[in-house]
Order: C-alpha cells, then sequence, then structure tokens
C-alpha cells in the first residue's frame, strides 16, 4: 500500500477577500456535496475534470488560481475560464450555490492583470473597440436591415428590436433577424431598431470578467435608449434578454423587456400570425440555457413550434427544460480553442439527434452557432434553425 | 544575476479600428484596450525564467504614463522583484533615440549581467531601443532572438534571420538582447502574486534624475491610412486552379 501523503495548505485570508469583495461570497454556503460536479456540462464531456464542488473551498482557503507553478497556473487559470454559465450547478445546489459568480470574482482579478486566454483577449479588445466581439465596423450594424423597410426606433413606435451582436453581422444569423423582422412586420407590430447606435449589450464580456469594458457599453446603450425613449425591448438573444432584463436596473435602465419567442407566441395565440403552410419534419428544440434554467421561458418557444401544421415536436427525454445541456458557448466559451474531444457542443448535439429529429430548433444565436458548426465538424447535415427562421417558412405562403 | 528587462504599455491595434486624432500626430485611443508590448511580454518572461534558473533579481523599467504603472504592477506579479517608471511627462515628444537615450541613463547606474527588450514596438515599430541602449552602455547586442541560454558568463542565443534562417551566436556578458515572440510562453500571474505585488514599491524618475540634455533626432510629422489602392482580380479554371493561384498570390504577397 502506497504511503499517505500529506500536503501542507496554506490558507491565505488575502486571496479570500479579494474574491469576495469581487462577489464570491456564496463560497460560504457551499458544503461540498457534489451535485454541481455531476450535472456540469463537462462531466458529460468526460475528457475534462472539472471539480466544482471544490471551488467554494478553494475560494475560501485562498487557493484559487494561486499556484506559484506556472504550468500548474495556467491549468488553474484555464479551469477559471471552463465555465460557460449554463447554470446547471445553480439550479441543481441544494443552497443555490452560484459558482459561475465565484468564478467571475477570480475572472475580474485575472482580467485586471491581463492574466487571461488571449482569445478572449482579442474579443475584450474588440468590444471596447467598435461594441461587438467581431471586431466589425459600428457603422455597419445596421446594414443586415438595408432591405427589409424598418424603421429606426422613435418613441412612437411600441418596440425596440435589439438584434444583438451575431445577427447584425454574422452572413448566417443576419437570416435570424431578418426572419423576425418579417415576421413581426406581418403581425402590425411597430418596432423600430438602433441601427449603428446599437452596442453589444455586454454579457458576454461581462462574464469574461471584463467589468470595466461591461459597465461602459452598459452605460452607453442606457443612454441611447433613454434618449430616444426606449420602453419595451424584443431581443433576439437570451444573453441581451437577461442583461437588460436582470442587469441593466442596477445601472438605472428600466425598461420591459421581451425575448422574441414570447412575443411570437402571444401573436400566435392571438391569432395575429397563422402559420399556414406545412412544416413536414421532425424537430427537436434545445432549451438554450440563458432562456429556459436562467428565465424560465420554456413553453413560448414551444408554443410557436407547435402551432406549425405538420411539424413534429420531439424533447430530449431527461436532458430538456431545466435538465438542458449547454451548447459551451456561454461565458466566453465561444471563443475558445477546446480540443475537439473536449467539446460541450458535441455531447448536446448527440443528444439532440439521438431523438431522430430531422432538423434541430434553438433560440438563441450562440447556440445556433455553436451547433451549426459541430455537426459540420461531425461531419453531418442536419440543419440548425431558429424558432423564428421555422415560423417565417411556414407562414412562407403569405410573403 | 542581475537582469534588466524594458517594457511597454501599448495600445492594442492588431483588431482595432485605428484613427488618426485632430493632432494628426496620434492615434484616438479612448476606446482601444492597452496592454504590455507583446515582445515585451515575452522578454520579461525570459527574464524570470533566467532569474529561476540562474537566481538574482529582476528589475522591470517602463517609460510611460502614470498608466504604464498597471504593466509594471503585472510584471512585480509575474515575478519582477523591482519597478521603475520614468515619467514620459517629462520628456515627450520621444523617438527611438531619446527613449534609448532616457532609458540608458537610468540603467547605466544598475547592476546589469543581461538586458532584456522586446524586438520591436507594436505602436511605433521602430525597434531601435535595444540597439541603442546597448551602443550607448558599449555592451554587445542582439536582435530578434529566439532562443537563449547563459552558459560561463557567455550567452548562447539563436537569432531568427530572413528567408528562414536562424544564427547562432556567442555572446559575452554583459549584453542586451531584443527577444522575438515565440522565445517562450509567457505566464499568467496568480492571484496569490497579484496580491502580493499590488503592495510592492514601483519607484519613479523624472526629468530631475537625468543628467544631460536628452533630444530627439526625429520629428513625427504626420500620421495617416495610407489611400486605398483598388486592385481585383478575378482567378478562373477549376476550382483546384483557382485554389493553387491564389496559394501563389498569398505566397507572393508575403502572407503566407
Amino acid at each position: 500500500m502506497a504511503a499517505k501523503k500529506s500536503v501542507t495548505i496554506e490558507i491565505n485570508s488575502e486571496i479570500r477577500d479579494a474574491l469576495i469583495e469581487e462577489g464570491a461570497r456564496d463560497a460560504y454556503k457551499c458544503y461540498q456535496c457534489g451535485k454541481c460536479s455531476s450535472i456540469c456540462p463537462w462531466f458529460q464531456v468526460g475528457t475534462y475534470e472539472f471539480p466544482v464542488h471544490r471551488l467554494g473551498e478553494e475560494t475560501l482557503l485562498g487557493l484559487l488560481a494561486s499556484s506559484e507553478e506556472k504550468d500548474e497556473l495556467a491549468r488553474e487559470v484555464d479551469k477559471i475560464y471552463r465555465c460557460v454559465g449554463c447554470e446547471a450547478c445553480i439550479d441543481q445546489c441544494p443552497l443555490g450555490v452560484n459558482i459561475p459568480k465565484i468564478l467571475r470574482a477570480a475572472r475580474r482579478i485575472l482580467v485586471d492583470f491581463g492574466s487571461y486566454p488571449e482569445t478572449l483577449k482579442s474579443v475584450v479588445q474588440k468590444l471596447r473597440n467598435v461594441a461587438n466581439p467581431l471586431g466589425e465596423s459600428p457603422e455597419r450594424r445596421g446594414d443586415w436591415s438595408s432591405e427589409l423597410n424598418v424603421p429606426n426606433y422613435d418613441s412612437r413606435l411600441e418596440y425596440l428590436y435589439f438584434s444583438g451582436c451575431l445577427p447584425a453581422y454574422d452572413v448566417r444569423l443576419k437570416k435570424v433577424a431578418n426572419a423576425t423582422v418579417r415576421l413581426l412586420q406581418l403581425a402590425g407590430v411597430t418596432f423600430g431598431i438602433l441601427g449603428e447606435k446599437e452596442n453589444c449589450c455586454g454579457e458576454a464580456v461581462r462574464r469574461i470578467g471584463a467589468e470595466k469594458v461591461y459597465q461602459e457599453l452598459t452605460k452607453r446603450n442606457i443612454e441611447v435608449f433613454n434618449a430616444v425613449g426606449v420602453k419595451k425591448i424584443i431581443t433576439t438573444s437570451p444573453h441581451c434578454y437577461t442583461t437588460f432584463k436582470k442587469e441593466y436596473p442596477d445601472f438605472g435602465g428600466v425598461f420591459e423587456v421581451f425575448h422574441i419567442t414570447q412575443i411570437l407566441a402571444r401573436l400566435i395565440v392571438e391569432k395575429k400570425i397563422v402559420p399556414q403552410k406545412a412544416f413536414k419534419k421532425k424537430v427537436v428544440y434545445h432549451d438554450p440555457c440563458t432562456l429556459g434554467r436562467q428565465n424560465s421561458i420554456y413553453e413560448e418557444p414551444r408554443i410557436v413550434l407547435r402551432s406549425i401544421p405538420e411539424l413534429e415536436l420531439v424533447e430530449v427525454e431527461n436532458f430538456n427544460h431545466n435538465l438542458s445541456v449547454c451548447c459551451g458557448a456561454g461565458s466566453g466559451g465561444l471563443w475558445q480553442d477546446w480540443q475537439r474531444d473536449e467539446r460541450i457542443a458535441e455531447v448536446r448535439v448527440n443528444q439532440l439527434l439521438a431523438t431522430g429529429a430531422e432538423v434541430i430548433a434553438v433560440a438563441c444565436p450562440y447556440c445556433l452557432q455553436m451547433f451549426e458548426e459541430t455537426i459540420k465538424s461531425m461531419g453531418k447535415t442536419t440543419p440548425v434553425l431558429s424558432v423564428s427562421e421555422i415560423l417565417y417558412e411556414a407562414c412562407g405562403e403569405v410573403f | 544575476m542581475e537582469i534588466v528587462v524594458c517594457i511597454k504599455r501599448v495600445p492594442q491595434t492588431a483588431e482595432a479600428e485605428v484613427k488618426v486624432d485632430p493632432s494628426g500626430r496620434d492615434i484616438v485611443k479612448d476606446r482601444l484596450t492597452f496592454d504590455i508590448n507583446e515582445a515585451d511580454s515575452y522578454a520579461l518572461e525570459q527574464a524570470i525564467l533566467l532569474k529561476e534558473k540562474y537566481g538574482g533579481s529582476v528589475t522591470a523599467i517602463s517609460l510611460g504614463p502614470a498608466e504604464a504603472e498597471d504593466t509594471l504592477r503585472i510584471a512585480l506579479a509575474k515575478g519582477a522583484d523591482n519597478a521603475l517608471r520614468i515619467k514620459e511627462e517629462d520628456f515627450t515628444p520621444l523617438d527611438g533615440y531619446k527613449t534609448a537615450l532616457i532609458l540608458y541613463n537610468i540603467i547605466k547606474d544598475l547592476k546589469y549581467n543581461v538586458i532584456l527588450t522586446g524586438c520591436i514596438a507594436t505602436d511605433d515599430g521602430y525597434s531601435q531601443v535595444g540597439p541603442i541602449i546597448a551602443e550607448l552602455l558599449g555592451i554587445p547586442h542582439a536582435t530578434l532572438v529566439t532562443e537563449l541560454e547563459i552558459k560561463d558568463e557567455k550567452a548562447e542565443v539563436v537569432r531568427e534571420l530572413e528567408g528562414g534562417l536562424l544564427e547562432r551566436l556567442e555572446i559575452n556578458l554583459p549584453a542586451l538582447f531584443a527577444v522575438q515572440t515565440g522565445i517562450n510562453e509567457p505566464r499568467y500571474a496568480s492571484l496569490l502574486a497579484i496580491r502580493r505585488a499590488a503592495k510592492k514599491e514601483i519607484k519613479t524618475l523624472g526629468g530631475a534624475d537625468i543628467q544631460g540634455e536628452v533630444k530627439s533626432l526625429s520629428v513625427l510629422e504626420k500620421l495617416y491610412v495610407p489611400p486605398v489602392e483598388r486592385r481585383a482580380e478575378i482567378l478562373s479554371g477549376s476550382m483546384d486552379e483557382i485554389s493553387e493561384k491564389l496559394v501563389q498570390i498569398i505566397k507572393e504577397k508575403g502572407l503566407l
């Protein structure tokens, strides 16, 4: 039998206090039961060991990202940036310990010292510089709408449609913004956009730990919203939704916020949109973490899909609603260079495809991009469509 | 071994939209992020690696504005023992020569066996500071260093030349090395080291600490975005032919 190795741990209360100050107070609640580790998407990936249940204790002992050995420290920083903010751990935790927030505390300190992954530095750089993570020109932010006859928002219009960064610039995701606008126009909703005045909501950059850049973006958006008299906002992305709804009020920005699936479900119930064209496919709906688990919007996207003639809606048994598995794109995950066998999206795609679905329906630009790229790299061809795109197609004859 | 490393805080412009400010001699920086100059980050890492291997101490120096103290604090957190800021505000405008002359005036009174700098700054791209400091100190130097080992008071260095060639040199110490990116893998700073660094002193020196007159040899006249040359070429042929032609063009333009 091998001799027991004794390890001396030096407790560093200063690091603990610094982390607590940056928002890691929940560490005190953790009693290391381990439910978080077993629900974490990394547990399902299986090739990367992420002992989430130790993070609280590591925080209180002041051991988080504190190795004095270069390679070990690199592994510790990598660990802090493995969290994709899906919040499955919070959902399952008997005491609701906010693990992503504990990690964000460490991220904030690391970001201030430039001690975080280079790929994410580049994202922070672009967000500060041009207010979108793609590095595209702010002047071209409204170009996606040039043929759609969408007015700039003014207070006579009911809603501001906030496309978000990816739908504004990404060739594939522009189609989602496009379908959304056409549906709102069809239903007679009055709305406008901000065009080049729109800035990133700041959700990702805050979760990466660049709090100052987040607050700059937030303040700029609130100023713009207030200047044109915005009261109600429709978002494409659950990430913009949650940020406007739950985080902007802390900075004085109080608006009525809707995710597009909420608006579409209501328009269908009110019969303002009546899909008539059959969509004769087996469709599986993926609950995005930020829409479902984090904001309890489970039913609305399903109401939209069920309203479509001949669409067969299937579910990922045991892994839907609050147990849906993340696509891996949150909290900076979209820009991380993880190994091929370390991809959360692949786990989820396999679950989605196991239902026999011919189409994967999503309600978040991140999920769409993640799944499309992953499916392609897996050598498969299953289409990934947003709920808005499917509904738009089912209204095809109207256009 | 006593090691001095010169680092610079620069705006991150690689992926940014860069605009020239109304003075026509600087860029608009209010929407840019700042970080340690890329090559300097490798120089700093090399300094810490040398200290870990041979003992001694690392002194990081930055000629920059007050914000450069953030960069120096990062150096302290990564393993530098001393940090020194020379107040840029006392000396502007600066060219490569004047920068080197100021740094020389400070370094000459320090103990050093090895001086490290980055091989180029991403903001002004002069690549002059390292070699000029070495010349003023009367010590040998090597630029574009991609490997650096110390053996019996001598340095064995590898330099990167054009055309994929490498050059191996033996250089007597003390000497200055302007290192190339990729020479090592810069480390992160740990939370522990960050806390420690927060308490360390950053010494500041200014105009009064430099003897004699320091003058620039060049004057920046104008900074501008080059006029766009429009040239389009449509490639024809089969997919394979087009791909081959495209690769050829990319190679010719030196992009590969």
